[in-house]
This record gives C-alpha cells, structure tokens and sequence, in this order.
C-alpha cells in the first residue's frame, strides 16, 4: 500500500466511507492536469504535500508552455531561466517579457498558455514625430509602456510597424490601442480635454497589415464621431484590423502593420497612440478591454 | 449475470471475463478490444478460461462494458456519443472513482479521459478548502508551509 495524494493510506480516508477521488493514482492525477489550466493547478498544489509535489511535475508543465517556449526564454539571458523548473517556467514567461529596447513586449496568458504581443509607439515609425508642433511623447501609466505618442496636429498621419517573431501556431487578432484627446489626473481625478481632437469624423483612418506569408487585412473606420452620443472620445479603444493564421512557429512569422489618414485636405489631431497588440482571437474574444 | 446481447449481427468471439467479486461477464471482442490490455490478449491469441480482474468489481465491470459495448458501435453518431458520455459520467462520487481506476487499469485511455475530465470539473472553480472538502482529502501543511505554497502560487491568481 502506498501513499496517495489524498495524505492517507491506500483504501482508506479516515472517514471510513472506503477509497474516494482523493486516493486516486498519481499517474491518473498527471491525467486529471491535463484539462486544468495553471490557475487551477496552481489551486491544487495548496491541498496538501502530495497535491503540491504533483502539481510542480514537469510533465505537467511542459505541456502548458507552447511548443517553443525556448524562442520566449531566447530573450532574456540565461541565468534567468537556467535551472528553473517548467512551471517556473511558465511563471516567468506569463510575465511580460521585453525586446527590440523594450519597445516590445512579449508574454504568455496565465490561463491558456498561449502567446500575447504587444508593440509599444516608441517601436514604430510615426511620421512627423521628431516634430514637436504635431507630436508629443507622454509619460503615463495608463500605458504597459508607460509612454504614449500624443498627436496635437497634422495633416499626414501615419503610423507604420513591424514585427518579426516565432508566433506559436494560432489564429491571431491585430489591433492599435488609441484614445481619442488628452488626458490627465487633476486632484486623484481622471480628467480628458479635447481641445486638439478634430478631423477624425471627416475622412475614415486606415488601418492595415501584411504577414510574410501573404495574408493582409485591412479596415477602415472614423475614430470620432460628433454628431451622435460620443462614445468614441475619452477612453482606451482597441481597433481591431484583423485576423492571420500562423501553422508553424518556424519560419518566424513578419507581420507589417500601418494607420493612415494622409488625406492633406484636413487636418486632425488630438489622439494618442499607445500600442499595437497581437493576440490570440479565442483570448481576445473573452478578455475585456484595458491592457 | 451475463453482458446484453450485441445489437450488431455478431461472428466475432467472445471474451470471457471474471471480475474481482467472482461475477463473470462474455463480452464480444469487437468490444472488449476497448481496453489495450484485452486488444493484446486477443491478438497474442491468449485467453481460453476466464480472465481474472482482481481489481475490478462486478458492478463496475458491468458499467464499463456497457460504455466499450456503446463506444463499438458503428452505427451511434458522434453527437449520440457525446450526450451518452455526459450521462454516464453524471455518477456520485464512489462510482467515478471505481470507473476511473477500472479505466486505468484495464487501459481504456477515452474511458480515462472522460473520467478525468470529470474529475476536472468538479475542482473547477473551488477553493482548497471546497476541494479538500469535496474530495475529502486531508491538509498536512504547517501553517508556515501553507503560507510558502500560497506565495510559491502567487503568480498564477493576480491579475
């Protein structure tokens, strides 16, 4: 008789009722993990000391890291992640890890395991942006950057990015993160003026992306709108352009990504831009918005 | 008590079975091959008597082969498959863990899977203390070493 993980002898659980779920096979319990997410195993390693031994087995864990969870651990230096175990593993890479100078961000969701991105403004190329008279870089925790790119005015906007990495394969969603005018804390309060925001209600903004494989979204849409109830201006809007298919996480998958309003008869202004983030369809489906 | 008759036209062997409570069981082939360990005895062309299942009982027995002889029909339709499965495992307690272990033993891995799936979803959603409760399972943590689990586990829970 051996023990189990329910900390009693085999055939017995102190109650007298005879074997219960809790005296079942460790190997059985790998099973059981197999359709747990790590939130919920990481539940069960607080049961007890046979509970907490199973939960940490990396045969568990290898099979909640992607497939090449190696190319996330190429980013950071080896001591990082040298002799940690899987499950440290998928602890340190659910926590954002940074690339390209920090411009880039790159982690995996707590839950599902699957690959998230997301692209700072300061990693992109904004036209006009060494220019102070159309764009600003502000300070702000609001963003995962802590620095957003504030547009006052221009007549050519645009916004162009790449991005080059190893996506596990998955059906990903690329979206830009704007806020519509300016916004501040005055006395512990979040307070937005819109004092330059003009001219996104005239023409819409184009928002596109192309992969090295050849697929290409593109989408199109006003991000103001002053005629009806506005509920354009003031919050975090994420502008989905579109979706692509990743098979293989070899070859590293490029993806181009650009927003434009070059239109030179107006002028528009009063807009930040944050980021760019590459996620999962199924998550981003699920998940709400604010990053 | 013997297995119900095969629907299907049936030219095919049988097994017969004994489970650990001296209950026997005739069993087609065609269904018992379910189980890995039968599919090897089969095609070694082992089994003449009686197989002995010491670690099965009779009732137990008799379930399992009631969903193998279900899972080898070819005529059931996935959906029909599926809505069978959420019935059958839909058992107290003491039932799953007999069909689970009977399942790992005898080496029935979609048996396996819907037992432990089972198993899954009645720790989802709970906290130790319902887990430990529901599975009756004993905490033999000190306090300092709850303490350390907890924020070993940390990560996984904020946002």
């Amino acid at each position: 008789m051996g023990a189990t993980l329910s900390g009693l002898e085999y055939g017995t659980n102190g109650s007298g009722m005879g074997p219960g779920l809790g005296d079942i096979p460790e190997s059985c319990v790998a099973c059981v993990f197999l359709y747990l997410t790590p939130p919920e195993i990481c539940n069960l390693a607080r049961l007890n000391r046979a509970f907490r031994g199973a939960a940490s087995s990396d045969s568990v864990w290898e099979r909640k890291l992607p497939p090449n969870y190696q190319d996330l651990l190429d980013l950071l230096p080896p001591e990082r992640y040298q002799n940690l175990s899987k499950k440290d593993i998928f602890a340190l890479l659910s926590h954002p890890v940074p690339f390209d100078h920090g411009n880039k961000e790159v982690w995996l969701d707590r839950v599902t395991g699957r690959v998230c991105m997301a692209i700072s403004a300061r990693g992109m190329a904004i036209t006009g942006i060494e220019d102070r008279r159309y764009w600003n870089w502000v300070s702000t925790e609001e963003s995962r950057f802590h620095i957003v790119a504030y547009l006052q005015q221009i007549w050519w906007f645009e916004v162009d990015g790449v991005v080059k990495f190893p996506f596990p394969a998955d059906i990903y969603t690329l979206s830009f993160r704007l806020h519509l005018g300016r916004f501040s804390k005055r006395l512990g309060r979040r307070v937005c003026t819109f004092e330059h925001t003009h001219g996104w209600d005239i023409k819409p903004v184009r928002l596109d992306f192309s992969t090295s494989d050849g697929q290409v979204a593109s989408s199109q849409c006003c991000l103001d709108d002053t005629e009806h109830d506005n509920h354009k201006r003031g919050c975090w809007i994420d502008y989905k352009v579109g979706e692509f298919i990743v098979s293989d996480s070899e070859p590293a998958t490029e993806v181009k990504f650009s927003m434009k309003q070059i239109d030179c008869t107006h002028s528009k202004g009063g807009l930040c831009v944050d980021s760019v983030f590459i996620i999962p369809t199924d998550l981003k489906n699920k998940k709400e918005e604010g990053f | 008590m013997s297995s119900s008759s095969s629907p299907m036209q049936s030219t095919g062997r049988k097994l017969k079975l004994k489970s650990k409570d001296d209950e026997t069981f005739e069993v087609e082939e065609a269904v018992a091959v379910k189980s890995q360990i039968f599919k090897y005895m089969v095609e070694d062309g082992v089994s003449n008597g009686p197989i002995p299942l010491p670690n099965v009982n009779g009732k137990t027995l008799a379930r399992v082969l009631q969903w193998c002889q279900k899972h080898a029909d070819p005529t059931i339709t996935e959906d029909e498959l599926n809505k069978y499965d959420a019935g059958f495992i839909d058992v107290d307690q003491a039932v799953l863990y007999d069909l689970l272990m009977a399942a790992n033993y005898l080496n029935i891995e979609e048996l396996l899977k819907l037992a432990c799936m089972r198993v899954a979803d009645m720790i989802k959603g709970k906290s130790p203390d319902e887990i430990r409760r529901t599975f009756n399972i004993k905490n033999d943590f000190t306090p300092e070493e709850e303490e350390e689990v907890r924020k070993e586990n940390a990560w996984a829970l904020g946002p």
